[in-house]
């Protein structure tokens, strides 16, 4: 009887943990179904190329039209609406908002349009390319369209006219050129300030100090402290220290990519730093003696054989660092700011992956489907960088119980 | 015969912090000819051979009293460069520990160390080693590969020709068969005999057989003193010592 | 034989062997001194930065009362009404109650990854819970705004009862018990894995059900690791900053325990609102990190005190 009921108590207990322990398989499963719902009808190359802002092209056509009768491409389907006599295609498409307008699908390289005055500066051209949205024509036959009529009456007008007056086109916009190239930018300015400071540390508190000396000890701490701190308190420094110090030495005003490369160095530090001492660590001290014992100098030591065997931890932490910094946004809100740029100066503000998301969350009108492309994208790159970490101490693992 | 001496040990005393590993160690090792030490583990034969390169500087609170010298300079005095006299003492390890690089690389390590930066020099010291260290004829057309592909044998002979790739006038080895199968172990007992015509080797052994095989001194520790240090053939037919008899006749360690 | 002589006249000099590592030992120490004294400079300088609110050299007639400050229920910019006490109150109440829901959660999966699960699944779930740990806050905001909201939508109006789109305490506990969920798991991972074996063993043999000695042994025995993990992820939720800024609401006043209502955390009075503001407004986000500072400080101390008693038998 009492055996009984134990053995039933044994059963519940094993079968709430298994089912609670599914919760977190279940939270990743979530994020990712909601990112790959919200987001994947907006991922495209258009996005990653294209800038955030929309520029306006204000043009004319005045010059005497050719005779040239332009061919509909055969790969053009039916939803495109072609006009023979300008060499130009309509169709119509969504906005990221939703909303319908007129794209221009197609534009043949003859075409007269390519290539156009433009109307604001005086002798400047504009390049009318695909993917450009068609806002309002008047023509020379004072017939206008404007965006809300359909393509195929577009065509049409189109092909009735002889000269353009006005014609404004518009970029697509929403893209996120900048900020791939922002992170790009903080990614390699870290790495560069915080490898050598992060490696080189690592080798003098494993290889050079002094053992047993208290200032070491102090010092050790200090860095170790470094891991404990939330990103939003190093934003602070970067805040309080790192623009201050870049708007004296450099160009710049207020936050900017380099005041935000050093905030992250100091954030990557201790990673570094401790996966750097890991790697230092598992070395068999056979190599160091076999080493001195061929009359090398601890210099040499460390830096030809030492070093070389800590490779594979430094590269773990190259990667975790990356990883680190494309994730990163509450620091990088502080110490840069929240700016979306399509030019990227590095004395100037713009924002990383990471922030450009917060930039379009913060606002009134949450943008979840551009939140949920980049958050792929995030995603995407820190996990298999965290995979390949894995692989790489595994293997490391294996290789040193082999030996 | 008059022997030369290449190492005068006088009044050796050596402490962990307050652990004493060798009591009052006297003796002269002679040039060109194997000097075997043996003794049961912990007896401190390691510890002596590690003085005679101050490999025991690696060792924190290792503290050493009484007089090493070395081609009578005193390897202890403060003004003593131990880099120098690591590259004309040369040492060979317990387990084989190629560096993790290719067979060239690892034996121009110590050349180069020193400065040796023309190819030609180093191809010719990479080659000599490798000659000498009977190790050649198997790799000379791998020299790019890794070291670690090599067997064990293999990587014990690849250890043993980078030392000698320094030149040196003495090789140090702590048991270096010790981790090797009995095949592998012959070789390099093999190549011990061809190498005492050049250098002077003292080598540390557990297997009582190759001391008797391979050396021309054996010298016996127990507890960190030296019991007895004589002609091998000597120490093996009519010990002096009761503790040398029992040991060798393996009554104990 | 062929020698190669090297220069060997050396003996006497240790002109250049010593020397180049001594100087490479101080060159070396010149970056180890710069990794250690970011912690300083965090401390020094936004202490300078959080101080100047409260001094009237600074701000003149602007100035915050500190003792208003410390004890303040309201946090408005205009009538310049900055009181912190009220957010401190709400972010220990946010963290407390996602430890309350993540640790036996992340105590129950590590204990299934440990000791319940043959190699490949434990392996399969581990690499899960350590995906999950890498995924950035930016990405728990998104999902915190997009779903979790939503949720507490959903549950509120089963209760009847309103709430902003959401955006509440519960939305804030939720997100932030996702995200502290696999540091304590796998810090407990570690933990049970380092038990003897042999305790195991030695229960089983007198007779105890694996599941009595999973709890009353092996969990006994690991408590002390698991609360390492537990004091880190508390230390991880305190300082969570943009995943709770997007969930957590910006209410005015406080302090709030309505689960369903706006609340304010330390972290998400640094965050909102940053963009537009300057001058008094600005640096007062330098004294709420301070007090963040030490809020974080205080429950380590705390905590490990704590830990400290409660592994006194391991």
């Amino acid at each position: 009887m009492k055996h009984s009921k134990r053995r039933r108590l044994d059963f519940l207990f094993q079968g709430v943990i298994t089912i609670t322990s599914m919760i977190g398989l279940f939270l990743l499963i979530a994020i990712f179904a909601y990112v790959f719902k919200q987001g994947s009808g907006l991922l495209s190359w258009d996005l990653l190329t294209s800038d955030y802002y929309a520029t306006t092209y204000d043009t004319y056509y005045s010059d005497q039209l050719g005779d040239e009768v332009f061919e509909k491409p055969s790969h053009l389907d039916e939803s495109v609406y072609f006009s023979s006599k300008w060499g130009i295609g309509f169709s119509t498409a969504l906005d990221n908002e939703g909303k319908s307008y007129m794209l221009i699908a197609y534009i043949d390289s003859n075409s007269p349009l390519r290539i156009l005055p433009d109307k604001n500066n005086e002798g400047e051209v504009v390049e009318i390319t695909e993917n450009q949205a068609l806002l309002k024509v008047i023509f020379t036959n004072y017939t206008i369209i404007m965006s809300s009529e359909g393509p195929e009456n577009a065509a049409n007008l189109f092909d009735a006219a002889d000269g353009i007056i006005d014609m404004i086109t518009t970029t697509s916009g929403k893209g996120i050129r900048g900020s791939i190239i922002t992170t790009l930018y903080l990614i390699i300015l870290t790495l560069i300030i915080a490898l050598p400071i992060g490696v080189l540390s690592a080798i003098y508190l494993r290889e050079f100090a002094p053992k047993k000396s208290k200032i070491v000890e102090i010092l050790r701490r200090l860095i170790e402290m470094l891991t404990g701190v939330p990103s939003i308190i190093f934003g602070l420094l970067g805040a309080a220290v790192f623009i201050p110090f870049t708007s004296t030495f450099t160009a710049a005003d207020g936050g900017n990519l380099i005041s935000g490369a050093l905030t992250l160095a100091v954030i990557v530090l201790p990673v570094i730093i401790t996966s750097t001492d890991e790697a230092l660590k598992v070395i068999p001290d056979d190599f160091r003696q076999a080493s001195l014992a061929l009359g090398a100098t601890k210099t040499q030591t460390t830096f030809k054989v030492v070093l070389k065997s800590a490779i594979p931890g430094i590269l773990s932490a190259v990667l975790l660092s990356v990883g680190r910094i494309i994730g990163e946004s509450a620091a990088l809100i502080y110490a840069i700011g929240t700016a979306i740029k399509d030019q990227i100066i590095l004395t100037e503000r713009s924002t990383s992956l990471a922030v450009h998301i917060w930039s379009i969350m913060a606002g009134e009108t949450p943008n979840f489907e551009l939140a949920s492309a980049i958050s792929i994208i995030i995603l995407a790159v820190v996990l298999v960088l965290n995979l390949i970490v894995k692989f790489i101490a595994n293997k490391l693992s294996y290789e040193s119980r082999t030996s | 015969m008059k022997t030369e001496n290449v190492f005068q040990i006088t009044n050796l005393n050596l402490h962990y912090g307050t652990k004493q590993a060798l009591f009052d160690i006297a003796m002269e090792i002679p040039k060109n000819q194997v000097t075997a030490l043996i003794g049961p583990s912990g007896c401190g034969k390691s510890t002596l051979l590690r003085s005679l390169n101050r490999m025991n500087d690696l060792i924190d609170n290792c503290h050493v009293d009484g007089l090493v010298q070395y081609e009578n300079d005193d390897i202890y005095d403060k003004n003593y460069d131990v880099i120098n006299l690591r590259t004309r003492v040369g040492m060979v390890f317990q387990k084989p520990n190629p560096f993790p690089m290719s067979i060239f690389d690892n034996i121009a390590y110590g050349p180069r160390c020193q400065g040796v930066k023309d190819k030609k020099t180093l191809n010719e010291i990479v080659k000599n080693a490798l000659v000498n260290s009977a190790l050649y004829d198997e790799v000379k057309d791998r020299l790019k590969e890794a070291a670690t592909s090599l067997s064990g044998g293999q990587q014990q002979r690849l250890c043993i020709a980078r030392a000698i790739a320094m030149s040196p006038e003495v090789i140090l080895m702590d048991e270096p068969t010790s981790a090797l199968d009995p095949i592998a172990t012959a070789k390099i007992e093999e190549l011990i005999q061809e190498l005492k015509k050049d250098y002077t080797i003292v080598i540390v052994t557990h297997n009582m057989q190759q001391a008797a095989r391979i050396s021309d001194n054996t010298a016996f520790f127990l507890m960190g003193e030296l019991i007895e240090y004589d002609k091998t053939d000597l120490i093996f037919s009519q010990p002096s010592k009761k503790q040398t008899e029992d040991y060798i006749t393996g009554r104990f360690g | 034989m062929t020698k190669i002589e090297f220069n060997k006249d050396t003996k006497f000099s240790m002109k250049h062997n010593k020397k180049t590592d001594r100087i490479m030992q101080n060159i070396l120490l010149i970056p180890t001194v710069l990794s250690a004294s970011f912690v300083l400079m965090i401390l020094i300088f936004i202490s300078q930065r959080g101080v100047a609110p409260f001094l009237p050299s600074e701000y003149g007639n602007e100035s915050v009362n500190f003792l208003r400050f410390i004890t303040g229920v309201t946090w408005y910019q205009p009538p310049n009404s900055y009181g912190i006490f009220f957010i401190v109150v709400n972010t220990v109440f946010v963290v407390a109650l996602s430890s309350l829901i993540a640790v036996p959660i992340s105590v129950f999966t590590a204990l299934y990854i440990a000791k319940m699960t043959p190699k490949p699944i434990s392996k399969f779930f581990q690499t899960i819970i350590e995906l999950l740990a890498s995924v950035p806050s930016i990405v728990f905001g998104v999902f915190g705004l997009g779903v979790i909201t939503k949720v507490v939508l959903w549950i509120a109006s089963i209760f009847g009862l309103q709430t902003a789109g959401g955006i509440s305490t519960l939305a804030t506990v939720f997100v932030l018990a996702m995200m502290i969920l696999p540091t304590i798991t796998l810090l407990s991972i570690t933990a049970i894995n380092s038990v003897n074996l042999d305790l195991e063993k030695n229960s089983l043999a007198l007779g105890a059900s694996k599941m009595q000695t999973y709890f009353k042994v092996t969990l006994v025995s690991a408590k002390s690791g698991i609360f390492a993990g537990i004091i880190l992820g508390i230390g991880r939720a305190l300082g969570e900053a943009t995943a709770v800024s997007m969930v957590a609401g910006n209410a005015g006043s406080g302090p709030s325990f309505d689960l369903f209502s706006t609340t304010r955390t330390l972290t998400s009075t640094m965050l909102l609102g940053l963009k537009e503001t300057t001058g008094l407004d600005y640096d007062i986000r330098f004294s709420v990190g301070m007090v963040l500072i030490l809020l974080i400080i205080l429950t380590n101390l705390g905590l490990n005190y704590l830990k400290k008693k409660v592994g006194r038998f391991s």
